[in-house]
């Protein structure tokens, strides 16, 4: 294969690297600076950096809003594992009508538009008495990404060879015990790439928490900031350190996780 | 990373329609009761998707034949309403225009979506910093919530926003209304979709072009093949299972998306970005008219269930043929 670039491949790159690059260095530009030197062309790159945006979204609210999206995010990390690991194992190993029916569904359920989903969940969870409670967000969360989980997982699970559970099976462990002993420390990177990309997605969700959170004050930080947002009067360098404050730990988690996202999420999609 | 989480899923399952038909079946007494007994593991996912995923959607379609409002959401017995949710959208003049504002927005993010992922992926195959940073940069751009993603791109498409200074400085005589005038806004977001969307696309397209044997590009140099034609010859045809399934995945990601919509225009200016999934989501919490945003919502459903079947189906024809 012709590894070296070539002129096009560069050009290609650098206009990739702009457009995925100019996005970032402007929020955190823009959050570094006053209200009064957002607009105007001169002060768009030589300013005076200040943290007044920074100091101005700083407050107990913020903390709180943190908490939330801490606690939502964690919360929904631990139901998918604890429901999609099983599942996906079960979808990998039985077969018949029983896993056609399962992935069929869990294809469609992944398809759907989550503004048709929130409107049925808003009128059911009022009439389970579970709104403004972070426990039905975290609920909500875990259905909308338990299908996306258990279709990841189930390629990892479906390359353990089989062979190996069946001598596990011949030197007596059970069928827990093949899973959780053989199955499971095989499939490892499966379950941490998808548990990423599950915490990932949790902690950007924001209409779910939106809709069944009744008062902004228990809002976590991406409903926070989809508020502000869509609001008249837009302060946006004290939008755009909230932005930085709310990706910060999507970058710990991405730099931590980036070469088994690059490899996982590939899984299944080339054959 | 917007609606494209679900993409990767979706991807992960390409082979999964034709599984159960396909698989040879052993008629070992044994490994079919170890089948049956892993049934178990299927219970915990089956019972909380049955609960909040099946029994919801059953819900929606339900809500979509009853008259349901602010007044009578709570109350029990909802008047039977027939199809007239259904027919009062269309009749609004609602429900059409925004099936057509949805195509337009899956056309412009699945050609968007798909030509610069493998055109982003063709230059990101090459070994070194640059494309390992570039890639790096990419799927971290990817992984940004959807609110971060849109309200950058509110900012650098505002009037005083970065692209509108570049283009004043290039000549342009006044901003151009990227989020103000009807079809530029729908253009806008369908804009940032792609963008959210291409680092996947590139992603899996890396790793398809990556798995081509090396003496295939040998070959076409003997042949005296150009750039342009190792990408033309060799690396298309190579990609083309990865086309096909990234190609559904794209359009039922553009057909359902509405995060950049609410971020950047919610649904404005006027009705200009009413997608049909947002214009659901209107109706049922700006109006209140539940009955009517769960009808707009199931036409929603309908659209991506038919994309799916399409799917299902071109990736049977595709392995019946190979």
């Amino acid at each position: 294969m012709n590894l070296k670039a070539g002129p096009v491949a560069v050009t290609v790159k650098a206009a990739f690297t702009l457009l995925y690059g100019l996005p970032i260095l402007w929020i955190v530009l823009t959050s570094l600076k006053s209200s009064s030197d957002v607009f105007g062309t001169q002060s768009s790159l030589l300013f005076r950096p200040t943290l007044d945006a920074y100091a101005r979204s700083l407050d107990g609210a913020l903390l709180t809003a943190l908490g939330q999206s801490v606690t939502i995010a964690t919360g929904t990390t631990a139901l998918v594992l604890l429901v999609a690991v099983p599942g996906a194992y079960g979808l990998a190993r039985t077969r018949g009508w029983v896993a056609t029916v399962g992935l069929g569904l869990l294809v469609v359920l992944q398809m759907l538009p989550q503004t048709a989903q929130v409107i049925p969940l808003f009128d059911l969870l009022g009439n389970w008495g579970m709104l403004d409670q972070v426990g039905a967000v975290i609920l909500a969360d875990a259905a909308l990404l338990t299908p996306f989980a258990t279709l990841l997982l189930r390629p990892f699970f479906r390359s353990v060879p089989p062979s190996l559970e069946e001598a596990g099976a011949l030197d007596g462990a059970g069928t827990l015990r093949t899973f959780w002993s053989i199955a499971l420390p095989i499939a490892r990177n499966g379950v941490l790439t998808v548990a990423s990309i599950t915490f990932l997605l949790a902690w950007g969700e924001f209409l779910y928490a939106v809709r069944f959170f009744l008062t902004p004050g228990k809002y976590p930080l991406s409903a926070l900031l989809s508020q502000q947002v869509s609001a008249f009067g837009i302060d946006w360098p004290g939008l755009m350190a909230l932005a930085v404050l709310t990706s910060i730990p999507i970058l710990i988690v991405f730099t931590a996780t980036y070469r088994l996202l690059r490899d996982g999420l590939t899984v299944g999609a080339v054959k | 990373m917007s609606g494209a989480p679900t993409l990767a899923g979706a991807a992960a399952v390409a082979e999964a329609p034709v599984e159960g038909s396909s698989r040879p079946t052993r008629p070992d007494t044994r490994a079919v009761r170890a089948s049956r007994r892993r049934v178990v593991f299927l219970l915990p996912a089956a019972a909380l998707m049955g609960v909040l995923g099946v029994f919801p959607l059953l819900q929606l379609v339900w809500m979509s034949l009853h008259d349901v409002t602010q007044r009578t959401i709570n109350a029990p017995g909802w008047q039977f309403a027939g199809l007239e949710n259904y027919a009062q959208g269309f009749a609004a003049g609602e429900s059409g225009p925004a099936l057509g504002r949805t195509l337009v927005v899956v056309l412009v993010v699945t050609v968007l979506g798909m030509v610069g992922g493998f055109t982003a992926a063709v230059a990101l195959r090459t070994a070194g910093r640059w494309s390992g940073f570039l890639l790096a940069l990419m799927v971290f751009v990817w992984a940004l919530p959807p609110v971060v993603n849109g309200s950058v791109w509110k900012f650098l498409l505002g009037d005083g926003g970065l692209v509108n200074t570049v283009l004043l400085a290039l000549g342009a005589q006044t901003p151009v209304p990227f989020l103000y005038d009807t079809t530029w806004a729908l253009l806008s977001v369908a804009f940032v979709g792609a963008f959210a969307v291409i680092p996947f696309n590139a992603l899996v397209y890396r790793a398809a072009l990556l798995t081509i044997d090396p003496e295939v590009f040998e070959a076409a140099a003997l042949d005296g093949a150009t750039r342009w034609g190792e990408v033309r010859y060799v690396m298309i045809p190579a990609v083309r299972a990865t086309t096909l399934v990234l190609l559904v995945l794209t359009i039922v990601y553009a057909f359902r998306s509405f995060d950049f919509i609410y971020v950047m225009t919610y649904g404005g200016p006027g009705t200009a970005t009413n997608t049909l999934p947002f214009l659901g989501y209107l109706q049922a919490f700006s109006r209140y008219d539940y009955g009517l945003g769960a009808a707009t919502s199931v036409l929603a459903v309908v659209g991506v269930l038919v994309l799916a079947a399409v799917y299902a189906r071109s990736i049977r024809k595709e392995e019946a043929d190979s």
